[in-house]
């Protein structure tokens, strides 16, 4: 599901992202075993940009869980990304008037419980009008799984703003930033839980505590790009690591294209990772290009060079 | 790993890394090389393995997210590697294992080297969950702790622990606590070999099982009756994501 919008009637600017804020460019793509399987794509993505002060741009991508206790997990992912949007919108606005990387930081952790509770609200909402039938409720009867949990889902969240840029993640999937030399940062931490089988969820029950969080000062490292993406990027790639190579090309491609090549692009990317020739799986990249990028990656396309080298 | 990535470069589009390619499925087989399996035994086996691996090429083709990479451990008194590197499987040449004279069938040694290769760093970070199948015609031999420091050393591996784990008994009185332990969970049952005319049909059976079972969205309780006996097998590589 695609959820998306700006603050401004569509034109030029609010198109590609507008002054300040960031240009958008998603591809979401229904993995080759899903379609063998016939599950639907169960990935989300929802994003935002404002105009308005110095810019803001939020993201969210989310990924629901394919194993069969979660069975509405693409109902849950879908509801992340709306619930992830709506609170990234307010914390842009909080963030904003942070001046240390300390109290940013504290702003994003403030804002997980009110999302997660929002998150389980917007599911109830959902089991409401769509209540589970007698064998659904049985076999989480007989698992002894809660409600929320056949809705379970993965979650990134993205906020870049004047200053800042804010990364909340529960799950599995992948950042990536990338700076102007192509030189590339995961601007959070990691989780030893995450082996690829198993993963943290939105329907844990501390899903809050499971959260993990990262701020970057983009005065300090100014960034030419950030990509958000499902697992079914990363499990696509052959190169392992696989980030320092994607980091690389993407400045080399800004250097060389503008944001409406990646507009283009995207969801090509999408579509070969979830092919049988990559992952398999369900794919969504969110890329968010600096308005300035292709001026700040031809700026260090020496480095680049030096770097091909 | 070294395994070169299947790339799929539209003409007109570049995109950033090094290239996709599917995710690895490590698949190693622990073949019993002891004295006891010289003459017939090794031959049918190795005729059977040779035979399973046009099953799993055909599978990997038909589904939509494995490489099947095979390595094979060769074990007697000692394990060594019969094939030490992942090989794709629709490049294997099954080269024909030789029984060790007079070897014994001690599997703990053969655990541990298999663990080893598949500690952190060992596997590549997408790779599914390995299948691991082990096939002996006899008890174990292994001195007092060694074959429970050997599977020990399996499971402290995550990709161990994770792993598929199929194991075929050639003849009735090969099939002990070991197998079952080494499979490490009872809906499994230990896949039988009365005859060395059964291994072909049991491998088979096993590399269906390890094939059909890992696919998404798959009934796996109702396949694991149908290959491989009453219970319920609920095991897979391909499982999907579930929450810690």
């Amino acid at each position: 599901m695609v959820i998306n919008s700006t603050s401004m009637p569509p034109g030029p600017d609010a198109a590609m992202g507008g002054p300040g804020s960031w240009h958008i460019s998603t591809g979401s793509a229904r993995g080759a075993a899903h379609r063998a399987a016939g599950l639907p794509n169960q990935d989300s993505v929802a994003w935002r940009t404002v105009t308005a002060g110095g810019g803001e741009t939020v993201a969210a991508v989310a990924d629901g869980h394919g194993h069969s206790r979660h069975f509405r997990s693409a109902n849950g992912s879908a509801l992340a990304v709306a619930v992830g949007r709506r609170v990234s919108s307010r914390l842009a606005a909080n963030l904003a008037g942070q001046g240390a990387k300390a109290g940013a930081e504290a702003a994003v952790r403030s804002t997980l419980g009110g999302l997660v509770r929002e998150w389980r609200r917007a599911v109830a909402g959902h089991l409401a009008h769509h209540p589970y039938t007698a064998e659904e409720q049985a076999a989480l009867d007989s698992t002894g799984d809660g409600p929320d949990v056949p809705y379970g889902s993965t979650l990134l969240l993205a906020v870049v703003c004047p200053r800042w840029l804010a990364c909340a993640q529960i799950g599995d999937g992948d950042f990536l930033a990338v700076r102007p030399d192509g030189q590339s940062i995961v601007p959070l931490p990691g989780d030893e839980r995450l082996d690829g089988l198993r993963t943290t969820s939105l329907c844990q029950k501390d899903a809050e505590e499971a959260f993990r969080v990262g701020v970057q000062n983009l005065d300090d490292i100014p960034l030419l790009a950030l990509l958000l993406a499902t697992d079914g990027f990363g499990n696509a790639q052959a190169a392992d690591p696989w980030q320092p190579g994607v980091g690389h090309d993407l400045a080399e491609l800004a250097a060389e294209h503008d944001h409406r090549w990646f507009e283009d692009q995207v969801p090509t990317w999408a579509e070969r990772c979830a092919s049988a020739e990559g992952s398999g799986d369900d794919t969504t990249i969110v890329l968010l290009l600096n308005p300035g990028a292709t001026a700040m990656a031809a700026r260090a396309d020496g480095d680049l060079t030096r770097r091909r080298r | 790993m070294d395994n070169p990535p299947v790339t799929a470069e539209a003409p007109l589009s570049r995109m950033p890394g090094g290239g996709i390619s599917r995710r690895p499925l490590h698949f190693i087989i622990l073949a019993d090389c002891s004295g006891g399996m010289k003459g017939e035994k090794i031959q049918a086996l190795n005729f059977a393995i040779a035979d399973m691996m046009p099953h799993l090429a055909a599978w990997e083709r038909d589904q939509e997210q494995a490489q099947v990479l095979v390595r094979a451990v060769a074990f007697a008194t000692e394990p060594r590697w019969h094939i030490p590197d992942p090989v794709p499987v629709s490049k294997i040449r099954w080269k024909p294992l030789q029984p060790v004279p007079k070897g014994l069938t001690n599997m703990g040694p053969a655990f541990a080297m298999v663990a080893e290769a598949l500690s952190p760093g060992r596997l590549e970070r997408r790779a599914l969950r390995p299948a691991l199948l082990l096939i002996t015609d006899g008890m174990s031999t292994d001195a007092p702790g060694a074959l429970e420091a050997g599977l020990n050393a399996l499971m402290s591996q995550p990709a161990g622990r994770a792993a598929l784990r199929l194991s075929l008994a050639i003849g009735r009185d090969a099939q002990s606590d070991a197998l079952k332990d080494f499979i490490g969970d009872p809906s499994v049952p230990v896949l039988v070999a009365d005859n060395t005319e059964d291994i072909a049909d049991r491998l088979v059976a096993a590399s269906l099982a390890l094939s059909r079972m890992s696919e998404a969205g798959a009934d796996r309780s109702a396949l694991a009756r149908t290959l491989l006996g009453p219970t319920g097998m609920h095991q897979a590589i391909f499982d999907r994501d579930t929450i810690v």
